[in-house]
């Protein structure tokens, strides 16, 4: 086992990058970015969404084969070209979304893929619960190791899955938004284990849209824009209204612009409600959520990743179940988790993943009429019929190429979107909820696919659109809820609001 | 190629794409056609009239089976009580056939309502515990896999309880349905078409399938079958009641192994219980030979049409192969069966996922 202590002199660099670049076919998500951590420091990556930085740290993990620039550890050329070799160089990666086994106990956690051996065949439980327990003991981590993982609160999994990096062998540790989905007293907890693996001489790169965590925890900070590496800053040095600004730059392209200066958001609607929910609550996802939609109203919810506006989403079209509350379209009760009910009412979700949305071994124009097959298409269905349905909604919502008998796997995400958005023109739409509608999308199919929620919204439809994307929701919303750890923290209506503004509430 | 991939050229490019789809499609028809090019090789006279009858009379009872379980197989879902289902409705028929009959003065045939009943009583039941399989697998979120594995007993113990494994006589009607047959040659007055014999039987699994493939080609509920199968989240989304389709697909194949046990009963002129031990897997194998996705929204009646061709000639050819100088040559066939089985699955498997690649 790698000996922490032996490498730690806080002066030596670690990690650096140079000019580490990627490009995904024409879209250049990372260009030349240079990038140094120390042993021993606690390094902060910001950056809005699509600055590069989960390019960059997939990268490091791993989990891209190809790119441009050089990884050095040590000093010497890494050349890391799958999660293997990302581990070998010490690299331990913690992701949002954590990749411990639930029905696994801590200690088996603690060990997964390389248990202690006895006679070379049977597992050594009685080993591997000690060694479990003096490895928490010394990150002063307090559980019953023999418990399941399950059993335990998020910043203890979180934890956990660090203890497991540290002991495979890893000096650097990459935690990519690890304080999300934290209460704050949680997240004391994580950041004391945080400054002890430091001491340890452990390198961290911490990603998070949070800044104050930033700030609080974060020896120097790098902040990356459009790909680029903008400038690496001590943490003292800087304030968190200038690190937004610098996130936000002021060089921004295309419609962007207008809205770093901000926009101004209209008075309250008098237009009728159209969808009501009231005190909508999920176990660890939102709680007493209460909120109403107009007619002809665009209503954002803004929330970093885990700030529960997402999963309101689904819940709101009754594809996940809720623990309590009521909703009512057009002023009639609708059974909650019932996605039937709500899709022949007129209430319809666009997902971020269309995986969720699109059945994808199957023709477009089985796609699109697929809601509604009995009004549009009857009992008995003909492939003529269906095309000639299919075919001009194909062409309203700018489907390229627009042929109904392609198979949805092969269009791209853009066209793929509109092609969801299709399938809600055949019914009668009242309310549509998006869900990050054009998430990982280049500008031009951002811009056609919001084009035609517009559209929808001037003829009446109320829009719920929830996203982590400021600029998508300046330039869409007409009122914005901003959400935190689950609850609508602000209503923000009839007031000038920039970008710095709406993340500076969440 | 050399093609650039401009917007203009994308279409033609994916066109290009639907038509090499094609090779997974023809990939089952080679099979057969190698099978009965090589048992003709090897069997005497095996292109006969007499080979199309064998085939018609051996098939028809799997292909009402795979009829059902195509319906399954789409949806995602697999029923593993099908020939415990089939042996149950024959050994209630035989039953009831026996008990109706007993208070008959003797040397009278059971007729009328009766006769109807003691036929349509164990496909109603058939279908009720399908219906029950659908709605606990939906209901407990468990995998068909395991709730039909649980019917498939429930099924058999029934049956052994019913009939005391004792042979049972069923109805001369459906000894009739399973063993007489039109002679086109008697029909047509054509001499040469002397052997040529059309089963009642296969007429019957003819009109089952037509009718299965109408509803899967051409209903809504056909559709939402197929999309249920290929991507069940999305058709849930979409407002699909999938839980409905799915436990109607488990009825629809309880029934149609029903209609299929009824039928082999009469083709062996009674039921006892060791009958339709391997229709659940021949059936299975039927399906998945004709091309039909095991993992759901793939696959037609078409090809599982073909899939029980391919299966009946195999065993039709494998029963006329003659090795004289082999002793135990019989006690090998199965073993041949598996192998030739095996060879065409990986070989269909092979050109499918080269066409998906593509």
């Amino acid at each position: 086992m790698h000996d922490l202590s032996d490498s730690a002199t806080v002066d030596s660099t670690l990690l650096e990058c140079r000019g580490i670049g990627k490009a995904f076919g024409a879209n250049v998500a990372l260009q030349s970015v240079d990038l140094s951590v120390r042993a021993g420091e606690v390094h902060g990556l910001i950056g809005s969404n699509g600055a590069g930085k989960s390019t960059l740290m997939k990268i490091l993990a791993g989990a891209h084969a190809s790119y441009d620039g050089e990884i050095r550890i040590d000093g010497h050329t890494a050349a890391i070209h799958s999660p293997t070799d990302s581990m070998q160089f010490g690299i331990a990666m913690v992701y949002q979304e954590l990749s411990g086994v639930n029905q696994l106990s801590v200690a088996e956690n603690l060990f997964l893929g390389r248990q202690p051996v006895k006679n070379g065949i049977r597992v050594d439980w009685k080993l591997m619960r000690q060694e479990a327990r003096r490895q928490l003991g010394e990150l002063q981590i307090d559980v019953d190791v023999t418990t399941r993982l399950d059993q335990h609160p998020l910043v203890i999994r979180q934890m956990v899955e660090i203890a497991r990096g540290i002991n495979s062998g890893a000096r650097l540790l990459i935690l990519d938004e690890p304080t999300s989905a934290l209460s704050p007293p949680e997240v004391r907890r994580l950041f004391t284990l945080i400054r002890q693996l430091r001491e340890r001489g452990v390198a961290i790169i911490f990603i998070s849209h949070f800044i104050e965590d930033v700030l609080e925890i974060c020896d120097r900070v790098t902040v990356l824009r459009n790909g680029r590496k903008l400038q690496t800053t001590p943490a003292i040095e800087v304030d968190k209204h200038a690190l937004i600004h610098r996130m936000l730059g002021h060089s921004l392209e295309g419609e962007e612009i207008g809205y770093e200066t901000g926009v101004t958001l209209p008075p309250k609607t008098d237009a009728p409600v159209t969808l009501e929910i009231e005190g909508f609550s999920a176990a660890r996802e939102f709680k007493d959520v209460s909120l109403a939609a107009h007619e002809g109203e665009c209503l954002g919810l803004y929330g970093f990743v885990g700030a529960g506006h997402q999963e309101l989403i689904h819940a709101m079209a009754g594809a996940r179940a809720i623990d309590a509350g009521s909703i009512r379209l057009n002023g009639r009760s609708l059974k909650p988790g019932n996605v039937h009910q709500a899709v022949r009412n007129g209430l319809v979700m666009v997902a971020a993943d269309r995986a969720q949305t699109l059945v994808h071994q199957a023709e477009l124009y089985k796609n699109i009429t697929l809601a509604f097959l009995r009004r549009t298409i009857g009992n008995f269905v003909f492939r003529r019929r269906e095309i000639d349905v299919a075919h001009p909604k194909l062409q309203e919502v700018g489907c390229h190429p627009p042929v109904p008998e392609l198979l949805a796997r092969n269009l791209s995400g853009g066209n793929q979107q509109k092609v969801v958005l299709a399938k809600w023109l055949s019914g009668p739409m009242k309310a549509l909820l998006l869900e990050e509608p054009t998430r990982g999308m280049d500008v031009g199919a951002k811009d056609d696919i919001m084009a035609i929620v517009r559209d929808l919204k001037n003829k009446g439809a109320s829009v719920i659109l929830a996203s982590t994307e400021p600029e998508l929701l300046l330039a869409h919303a007409d009122r914005i809820l901003v959400f935190n750890k689950g609850q609508v923290v602000r209503e923000l209506v009839d007031e000038p609001v920039d970008k710095a503004t709406i993340m500076k509430y969440a | 190629m050399t093609q650039t991939t401009d917007d203009k050229s994308t279409s033609p490019v994916i066109i290009a794409k639907l038509k090499q789809m094609k090779a997974n499609e023809i990939a089952p028809f080679i099979s057969l056609a190698v099978l009965v090019a090589f048992f003709s090789i090897v069997v005497e006279d095996f292109l006969s009239f007499n080979t199309v009858t064998s085939v018609l009379t051996q098939g028809s009872v799997l292909a009402i089976a795979a009829v059902g379980m195509t319906f399954v197989l789409l949806c995602a879902e697999i029923d593993l009580s099908i020939g415990m289902v089939a042996l149950l409705s024959a050994c209630v028929c035989g039953e009831l056939y026996e008990r109706w009959s007993a208070g008959l003065p003797p040397e009278t045939e059971l007729r009328g309502i009766s006769l109807v009943m003691c036929m349509i009583a164990p496909l109603l039941m058939a279908g009720i515990l399908g219906l029950a399989s659908g709605f606990f697998t939906v209901s407990a979120r468990l995998p068909s896999f395991i709730i039909t594995l649980a019917m498939m007993n429930i099924a058999d113990g029934l049956a052994r309880y019913i009939t005391e494994s004792q042979l049972h006589k069923v109805p001369p009607a459906l000894n009739s349905l399973g063993n007489d047959a039109f002679s086109i040659g008697e029909m047509t007055g054509n001499e040469s078409f002397n052997d040529l014999f059309i089963p009642y039987s296969a007429l019957l699994a003819a009109v089952v399938m037509i009718v299965g493939w109408l509803m899967l080609q051409y209903t809504r509920f056909g559709r939402y079958i197929y999309m249920t199968g290929g991507n069940r989240e999305a058709a849930r989304l979409a407002g699909i009641r999938t839980g409905l389709i799915v436990t109607s697909c488990l009825a629809i194949c309880a029934f149609t192994a029903g209609l299929a046990g009824l039928l082999n009963g009469g083709r062996l002129n009674g039921v006892t219980v060791d009958q339709n031990k391997d229709l659940l897997l021949n059936a299975v194998a039927c399906v998945v030979l004709g091309g039909t996705s095991l993992f759901g929204g793939e696959g037609s009646m078409g090809r599982t049409l073909v899939g029980v061709v391919t299966f009946t000639v195999l065993s039709v050819g494998l029963t006329n192969v003659e090795v004289p100088q082999m002793e135990n040559f019989d006690l090998l066939r199965p073993f041949l069966m598996g192998i030739v089985l095996l060879a065409a699955l990986l070989i269909n498997g092979y050109l499918a996922k080269r066409s998906k690649t593509t």
